[in-house]
């Protein structure tokens, strides 16, 4: 296979490719029946380790490992819970996971709940995607049809029960642990960790929580190897990535492109550069919660290790592209807004602080900023950085410390006008 | 004073609470039949989530009051959903948002008189290649300008 | 056990403490808001965030166990900045109350802005308004304002009385504490609410712009209504009431003991406790001879009533000597009175007569309403009550406490107390039975007191006064040993008794059920 193959995305353009007969034709559950028939559960966490198969929900922490802590002797039921909260403003490749090929999920889903021993999968999906979310259960009915779901799956032994979950509308259930409290039917309030999920998760049971895309490579993994996995990428992480390319582009949309593609090359060529002749001015690389990057920033390769040692990250690999007659306090207020919005409530630095940045973004782009905001501004994420609860604080705070740092001149100049 | 659960409904909610180890789980997913059915969720349907579950009523109003999709009044036929997030303001969503506010004659969160249409300002939808976005409901509807949202609103009758 | 360091200091601890309790342990007790030993930690307050050697970030002193070698930091710059910054984000909405909140002089918020904020405001913006009194429980009330979502209140209801009436609504800023509708919190064990609340979001009607805490002493004492024994402590105002009329003692609280009452105080003590001991006091010696009101002193008293005692002793006619007593007296007062009536004097008709039973609520509340009929009973009493039948033939009546009124009509007791010669009432309360008795003579609640009491489970607790009491108002035991002083019959034995603890002694060494050490 070229380095070019895709392999999440290699037959989105097929219609109905969400229907089990569609998805049987091209060869799918393939890696199930593999891996059913000829792998033990030990083979295929290794297999998965091997890949370096890291988390594509944002955080990026290797699959394989995040599986292996979970116990291998223990009298509870454990869970695996798929993280389909995709809430990360910018991106929306899940969503295309789950329009054009649920069945691919099912059955990443499949095989990772046989490498770990886990016999129930809830599906979380965010609220607002209800309709993909009778897609998937109609998949799933189809996957139950079919025997891949259920007891004693392809006469393997290995039951699976499979499960969707709609969320309702909060950012907050996308972090592991507050999904597991929504799941459980709670407040999304963020849970301390430790104890980790792998140990106490689901109903004090031994949970992992994946999301989407980290679920649906498993499938090519187990059929094709861990090398192989690993050639496909640039850098050292393996792979690829479905980056959701948005904002003034011409051609905004998913590409699945190698990990560690070039950022440049990826606004320039995949997504046709800026539209309506504008000039660029800043790019968000990972989701809005990734710090911002200069337009003279951009050369630089998509992959977890550069964008960390450019003070920047991977994140959800939403590329958000700004164009250079936006004000930047424009971004900056959108960006205020979320967070405030979304945060839980539960920690003071959180609570407190996004929604007082807010308000002097606010009153800043009103025409009332203040000379001190700036640094104000800078102060209270710095306070927020690192002290709350859960890594919505970090989100909240790094954006802002990123582009009040980067664009100081300019938001300090729309001060005195 | 809202009626009991129909029949139906409490099939469909037997049905879903059997996924779950745990009564409780099933809050969301119960709430969602419900207010899929009666366009909100009311004091006396949390009382009767509440006693199915096995949980006290507070609970249940914890959990109303922190999503932002449950709502505890009824809201308007068409929910208009925009989205003021970052992707879509790039793409002009500013101007979707002012639009809708002025034809409508609405500020975030209010309905219509005649109980037509509800609006509010959301955040990010997931659809942001389409920007800018609206979802009406949960049916989503991208790359707007001023005639595709006449278009839009002409549709819902 | 584990090896650590604090402020370079070495300290050792069990496995498992978390190194907010190690910090306790070496003398650094650290700021916390959320914290509360009765809860699992909840880690959300921020404030106890302290830095481990080697770790990137500040870590929760709440909530991180100790491993051995972890060196840790209480004071450094980043902690200090970090307890800073908690409390300057918790005053950007907190509303500038303090000169009519009740909780100032004990506020946590204060307390440690004093300690660690001490920061100008830069916050410019707008407050968000909120409701400022919002009753949540027959003596409660919430300002949601001051409320820093520290959920103690939410989590006490949760875990410790499992009622649930809380809860938190909404989410960010816009969190806010909530009952259901407005249904009470109402479950035996409001009042420790307040007492939870680190700020003044949730404050007592009863005690609602009533005083300062620094005008008030805190006395140590044992709560007598009931017979658990719950610790307290006792606030009050030294000296006159500033406002005729006021109280001078203005709450109690619950004072911890994990044997008894834990961290908690019932409602029903809480809320009686001033009423029932420091309301309607007597506080002047009396004697009253028909419509005349004689003066009194001490000396006085005691010297006629041990005339006439003896008189009645030396014609073998201690058989006429009747004895009303109740098992709220302590330990040392009930020795004493069983030494000198039934041993010394060979008194007979010895009763009790209590406070009526109520409900037991199955945690800390006891059906038995006094506070040490354990106590009586190793002592080596019986008790039995008394019908005012049984008064008859009786020359000098000592009745203790006013309880006879509440099992007997005034009528009826009349009826019988008419044909004794000499009535006597010791009695810390006014009430119906002065009208009935020739001698009234004031006597000290628990609070007011040193002794003992022996709880339902056999717990003897000690205490020391927590008031001083005024007017002619003394101790019962201290009465005893005057009276028994005067009788003469064992004045040395009865001398040694200057004190409480000295009488203690004397009933271990003869009883030993009260030699186990508690």
């Amino acid at each position: 296979m070229s380095r070019s193959a895709k392999i999440l995305t290699q037959f989105f353009g097929m219609e109905n490719l969400f229907q089990i007969e569609v998805y049987l034709e091209q060869g799918g559950y393939q890696a199930v029946k593999k891996t059913l028939a000829e792998w033990k559960p030990e083979e295929v966490l290794k297999e998965v380790k091997e890949a370096s198969l890291r988390g594509r929900g944002g955080a990026g922490f290797p699959a394989g490992l995040k599986w292996s802590f979970v116990p291998s002797k223990t009298d509870k039921p454990k869970y695996l819970c798929v993280n389909a909260d995709e809430g990360e403003p910018g991106t929306f490749k899940d969503r295309y996971i789950l329009s054009h090929n649920p069945h691919l999920l099912i059955e990443g889903i499949i095989i990772a709940s046989y490498a770990v021993g886990i016999h129930a999968a809830y599906v979380y999906i965010r609220g607002e995607y209800e309709v993909l979310a009778e897609r998937l259960e109609q998949a799933a009915r189809n996957a139950y049809e079919k025997g891949f779901l259920g007891k004693n799956i392809l006469g393997s032994g290995f039951d699976l029960e499979f499960f969707v979950h709609l969320g309702a509308g909060a950012y907050i259930c996308g972090e592991e642990t507050a999904l597991l409290e929504s799941l459980e039917g709670k407040r999304g309030n963020p849970r301390l960790k430790p104890p980790f999920p792998a140990s106490v998760g689901l109903f004090q049971c031994p949970t992992v929580v994946n999301n989407v895309e980290t679920l649906a490579n498993v499938p090519f993994i187990l059929l094709n190897g861990a090398s192989r996995f690993l050639e496909q990428g640039l850098s050292r992480d393996g792979g690829t990535r479905i980056f959701s390319v948005s904002g003034a582009v011409n051609k905004p949309g998913i590409y699945e492109l190698p990990v560690g593609t070039n950022l440049r090359e990826i606004i320039f060529n995949q997504a046709e550069g800026l539209k309506s002749g504008k000039k660029l001015k800043a790019v968000i690389p990972g989701g809005m919660s990734s710090p911002i990057l200069k337009a003279d920033e951009i050369d630089i390769s998509m992959d977890c290790e550069s964008l960390a040692a450019a003070g920047s990250m991977l994140g959800s690999a939403a590329i958000i592209v700004i164009d250079d007659e936006t004000p930047i306090l424009e971004v900056l207020k959108r960006v205020a807004k979320f967070y405030a919005h979304e945060s839980c409530g539960q920690c003071t630095p959180c609570r407190l602080g996004t929604s007082w940045i807010e308000k002097i973004v606010r009153r800043m782009a009103e025409g009332k900023g203040e000379r001190g905001d700036v640094d104000n501004l800078l102060r209270l994420a710095e306070n927020i950085k690192g002290r709350t609860l859960c890594p919505l604080g970090d989100a909240a705070a790094l954006p802002v410390l990123s582009i009040v740092k980067k664009f100081r001149e300019e938001l300090e100049t729309s001060l005195l006008a | 004073m809202s009626s009991e659960f129909s029949p139906e409904l409490r099939k469909k909610i037997d049905e879903v609470l059997a996924r779950y180890p745990k009564k409780p789980a099933a809050i969301l997913p119960v709430l969602h039949l419900i207010q899929n059915e009666r366009g909100f969720i009311s004091t006396e349907d949390e009382k009767r989530v509440a006693a199915l579950l096995e949980i006290k009523p507070i609970k249940i109003r914890e959990v109303v009051t922190f999503y932002t999709m449950f709502f505890r009044k009824p809201i308007g036929k068409y929910h208009l959903q925009v989205c003021s997030n970052l992707s879509c303001s790039l793409a002009g969503g500013e101007k979707i948002v002012e639009y809708l506010k002025n034809k409508l004659g609405l500020q975030n969160g209010e309905t219509t008189p005649d109980g037509r249409f509800t609006f509010s300002e959301v955040e990010c939808l997931g659809a942001c290649e389409h920007a800018p976005c609206l979802m009406v409901n949960f049916d989503y509807y991208g790359n707007l300008d001023k005639e595709k949202i006449d278009r839009i609103l002409g549709s819902l009758d | 056990m584990v090896k650590i360091s604090i402020n370079g200091k070495p300290i050792e601890v069990n496995e498992g403490t978390t190194i907010f309790r190690a910090a306790e342990q070496a003398g650094v007790p650290l700021p916390h808001l959320c914290y509360h030993a009765a809860f699992v930690p909840e880690g959300s307050c921020r404030i106890c965030l302290i830095e481990i050697e080697g770790l990137p970030k500040l870590e929760l002193a709440c909530a991180t166990v100790v491993r051995e070698g972890m060196k840790i930091a209480t004071e450094s710059a980043s902690v200090r900045e970090a307890r800073r910054s908690v409390l300057e984000f918790l005053l950007a909405e907190h509303p500038l109350d303090c000169p009519i909140c009740d909780k100032a002089g004990e506020c946590k918020l204060q307390n440690y802005y004093q300690d660690y904020g001490l920061t100008e405001s830069v916050f410019r913006e707008a407050k968000k308004k909120r409701e400022k009194k919002v009753n949540i429980g027959e003596k409660l009330i919430l300002d949601r304002e001051r409320c820093i979502l520290c959920t103690r209140c939410v989590r006490f209801l949760a875990e410790v009385t499992k009622t649930h009436e809380l809860g938190v609504f909404e989410r960010g800023l816009r969190s806010e504490i909530s009952t259901y509708n407005g249904e009470f919190v109402q479950n035996g064990y409001s009042g420790n609410l307040v007492d939870l609340c680190p700020v003044g979001a949730i404050t007592d009607v009863e005690f609602r712009f009533k005083t300062r805490p620094w005008f008030l002493v805190k006395g140590e004492s044992i709560c007598p209504l009931c017979s658990r024994g719950c610790n307290i402590y006792v606030d009050y105002h030294p000296g006159f009431p500033r406002v005729p009329g006021s109280a001078k003692v203005y709450r109690i609280r619950p004072r911890k003991n994990e044997a008894v009452n834990g961290h908690w105080l019932c409602d029903s003590g809480r809320y009686g406790f001033v009423d029932r001991e420091f309301r309607n006091r007597c506080e002047k010696l009396v004697w009253k001879k028909g419509e005349k009101e004689i003066p009194l002193s001490w000396d006085k008293i005691l010297m006629l009533l041990a005339e006439k005692i003896m008189s009645l002793h030396f014609m073998k006619k201690t058989d006429r000597i009747g004895l009303v007593l109740n098992t709220g007296l302590t330990n040392e007062e009930l020795f004493l009175i069983k030494k000198i009536f039934r041993d010394d004097l060979n008194v007979g008709k010895i009763f009790f007569v209590d406070p009526q039973a109520g409900a037991g609520d199955g945690f800390l509340l006891q059906a038995e309403r006094s506070p040490n009929a354990r106590g009586a009973r190793e002592v080596g009493f019986d008790i039995r009550s008394v019908r005012p039948a049984e008064l008859a033939g009786i020359k000098i009546l000592m009745i203790f406490g006013q309880f006879l009124t509440n099992v007997h009509s005034l009528a009826d007791l009349k009826l019988a107390l008419d044909r004794i010669e000499t009535k006597v009432l010791v009695t810390s309360r006014s009430g119906g039975l002065e009208s009935l008795v020739d001698f009234v003579l004031p006597a000290a609640v628990v609070a007011e007191k040193a002794g003992s009491l022996t709880n339902a489970d056999g717990r003897i607790q000690k205490f020391r006064p927590a008031v001083v009491p005024c007017g002619d108002i003394r101790p019962e035991w201290n009465i005893l040993v005057e009276l028994a002083k005067e009788l003469k019959l064992n004045s040395g034995y009865y001398g040694r008794f200057s004190e409480a603890e000295a009488v203690f002694k004397e009933l271990s060494r003869e009883r030993p059920f009260f030699g186990t050490p508690t």
